[in-house]
């Protein structure tokens, strides 16, 4: 196996070759009922036509499907265009964002490898070298001394030298299309490097300065978002007429009338969905709106551009395509002269409306911005709602999308309502701020081109499969149903895919879903059985 | 871009095998990529769905919920996934040349 002999230096090798093969007995073990090997689901190879193609050559998979250069001027020209980027990511004009941590993760790494043991891709790969967080910020630390800082000889003699050749870029493309940035690394690093932030830099130098990023981020995700106001596809007209057809669906289901308000001028709270949920999850959206409108709230949604579609997947790999989404969004916000925004259960739209767009939001655009989090936790302890957890008797586990927990610190509110109405209620070890990512984070959950699946059930999902099967472990039989609440869009399309490709609905009945469904299914005024045990 | 070939006719598709151009369907592409998803023959019951799928699309750009697919066509999911065995999603748009869904669904 060449795990063990994988060098720094192996990232610039000119051979076609992939630098490490994952074989199943290598990745982490997992329990029952998958403590055979053999038992896991066998990993698709890449075909011959993509590995003639695309630059695949990192390991057994490939993500950002990048043609292979026709020639060696071709491979320079590209080269040159990364060396242009790289000098960009740290100057204070270009880098508005994220200069000042990404510079002190550069200076400073005391290589204590804290931060490999926190890491999910690291340990569900079996320790693979190449998944080792340090082993990617260690090249672009190289580079940085080398081409940025123009270190010399003694440079090269205290920090290392790298050779910088086409190979080595396209490899850290896809690199840097492996880590999650769930950001676990940099919680537990003494000094406060940020290894998930050395991913997401080096997809922001792609993407901004070489046009190249993951197609269902960018062409069919924040391109067409900003085109027709959905990153789904979906116009104000096609919103309008799903959402109608919801709160049809939920009056029918629970006995009480439900209708969305729409562009209510002067509501309090506008309410910005991941609209993924209104067209693969409808029930999300149609409980959100019978709970709003059981506690009275003043709500309303927005049909504006971007203003029923809380996604911003620039926040994943480019800062101007996230700027220009998170300004929809406050425009939205604005022209309805809303008190406030509420964010929907999607974990990557609180970080990107919540948090970092406090770097783009000004004037009368600052509106503040929240988690729907907070404001459930209140409505459901507030007794405004008549509830009995008698209704969610069955085994319920929590899982912490990483940007809501590790991110925002918004980690209690979700369990104090989870504790007051699912009665079998258990927590996954570790959670909170200490959880792991579903594998599906930074936008894994959406991208599935080749064999990718594989890599993001096998390798990036494995830590989150054994913590999920461990929370369910004394109720594991298929006449038990269980609910896994995932209260994040990106986590349950993660779920939706890792629980079937490891049969775990058909085999041991665990379900997943929102947290807005455990609400309604405990509200007495409902007709009961609002949860479906169905796969969907 | 990869091509989808079947009975001497050509499809640009995309790396999942939808159809590039939503636009150069016709029933025969239907049939023609019926052989990729398990489905053997199409009986009225699977131009229903297809019909729907390809109406709401021309009207939308976008597939329909799936709930909305089966309440309009009174299909329970469990019965489109007899008809097609790669689902609603894979499946049925597929044969009714939508493009493959996109964003958090």
């Amino acid at each position: 196996m060449n795990k063990e002999k994988l060098s720094l230096a192996d990232i610039s090798k000119r051979e076609k070759k992939p630098l490490v093969h994952l074989e199943s007995q290598d990745l982490m073990p997992l329990p029952a009922p998958f403590d055979d090997p053999a038992r896991t689901p066998d990993w698709r190879p890449l075909s011959a036509q993509v590995k003639e193609k695309y630059e695949c050559f990192l390991d057994d998979t490939c993500a950002v499907s990048v043609p292979q250069p026709k020639s060696r001027e071709e491979e320079e020209a590209l080269v040159a265009k990364f060396l242009s980027g790289l000098e960009k990511l740290f100057s204070r004009e270009n880098n508005w964002t994220f200069l000042q941590p990404l510079l002190l993760t550069m200076d400073y790494c005391a290589k204590c490898q804290t931060c490999a043991e926190a890491c999910h891709v690291f340990e569900g790969s079996g320790r693979n070298e190449l998944y080792r967080p340090t082993y990617r910020s260690e090249i672009l630390r190289r580079l940085y001394f080398k081409y940025v800082q123009r270190g010399g000889l003694l440079s090269a003699w205290q920090h290392g030298d790298i050779e910088l050749n086409w190979p080595l870029v396209a490899r850290l493309i896809e690199l840097s299309y492996r880590c999650n940035i769930c950001r676990r690394c940099a919680q537990t690093c003494p000094i406060g490097a940020d290894n998930g932030l050395v991913a997401h830099e080096l997809r922001k130098l792609f993407s901004q300065e070489m046009g190249i990023a993951a197609k269902e981020l960018h062409d069919s995700g924040s391109m067409l978002q900003l085109k027709v106001g959905s990153s789904t596809g979906m116009n104000a007209e096609a919103v309008k007429d799903n959402i109608a057809f919801i709160d049809e669906d939920i009056s029918e289901k629970t006995g009480i009338e439900v209708k969305t308000p729409w562009d209510v001028e002067g509501a309090d709270i506008l309410l910005i969905h991941n609209a993924g949920e209104i067209l693969a999850w409808p029930e999300n959206p149609g409980a959100f709106a019978l709970i709003f409108n059981a506690a009275g709230l003043s709500w309303t949604m927005s049909s504006e551009i971007a203003g029923y579609d809380s996604i911003n997947y620039g926040v994943w790999y480019d800062d101007a395509q996230f700027a220009r989404v998170a300004i929809k969004h406050a425009e939205a916000a604005r022209k309805l002269k809303v008190k406030k925004i509420v964010l929907g259960e999607c974990g990557h739209a609180h970080k990107a409306l919540t948090v970092i767009a406090d770097r783009v939001l000004t004037g009368d655009l600052n509106i503040p911005r929240e988690s729907c989090m907070p404001l459930l936790r209140d409505i459901v302890m507030s007794g405004r709602l008549k509830l009995d957890p008698a209704r969610n008797n069955f085994p319920v586990t929590l899982h912490d999308p990483c940007n809501l927990v590790r991110l925002m610190g918004v980690v209690e509110p979700q369990r104090e309502i989870v504790r007051k109405i699912c009665p079998q209620f258990r927590e996954m070890e570790p959670h909170g701020v200490d959880n792991y990512c579903c594998g599906g984070g930074s936008g894994f959950a959406i991208m599935s081109p080749h064999n990718f699946s594989d890599w993001r059930f096998q390798v990036a999902g494995r830590k989150k499969v054994e913590q999920v099967l461990n929370a369910f472990r004394e109720c594991l039989d298929p006449s038990i149903p269980k609910y896994l609440c995932a209260p994040c869009s990106n986590c349950k399309g993660q779920f939706r895919d890792m629980l079937a490709y490891y049969d775990l609905w058909e085999q041991h009945r665990i379900l997943y879903g929102g947290l807005v469904e455990l609400i309604v299914n405990a509200m007495t005024d409902v007709k009961p059985g609002f949860i479906e045990w169905e796969w969907r | 871009m990869p091509v989808f070939e079947v009975s001497g006719r050509k499809y640009d598709v995309d790396e999942d095998g939808f159809l590039q151009d939503p636009g150069i369907w016709s029933q025969d592409v239907a049939l023609d990529f019926a052989t990729t998803e398990g489905v053997n023959e199409l009986t009225s019951n699977h131009w229903k769905v297809i019909n729907y799928l390809r109406n709401y699309y021309l009207q939308f750009g976008i597939a329909p919920m799936i709930r909305k697919l089966c309440k309009e066509t009174g299909f329970k999911l469990n019965e489109i996934y007899q008809m097609f065995p790669s689902g609603p999603a894979k499946g049925a748009c597929k044969l009714a040349g939508l493009p493959k869904p996109t964003g958090c669904v």
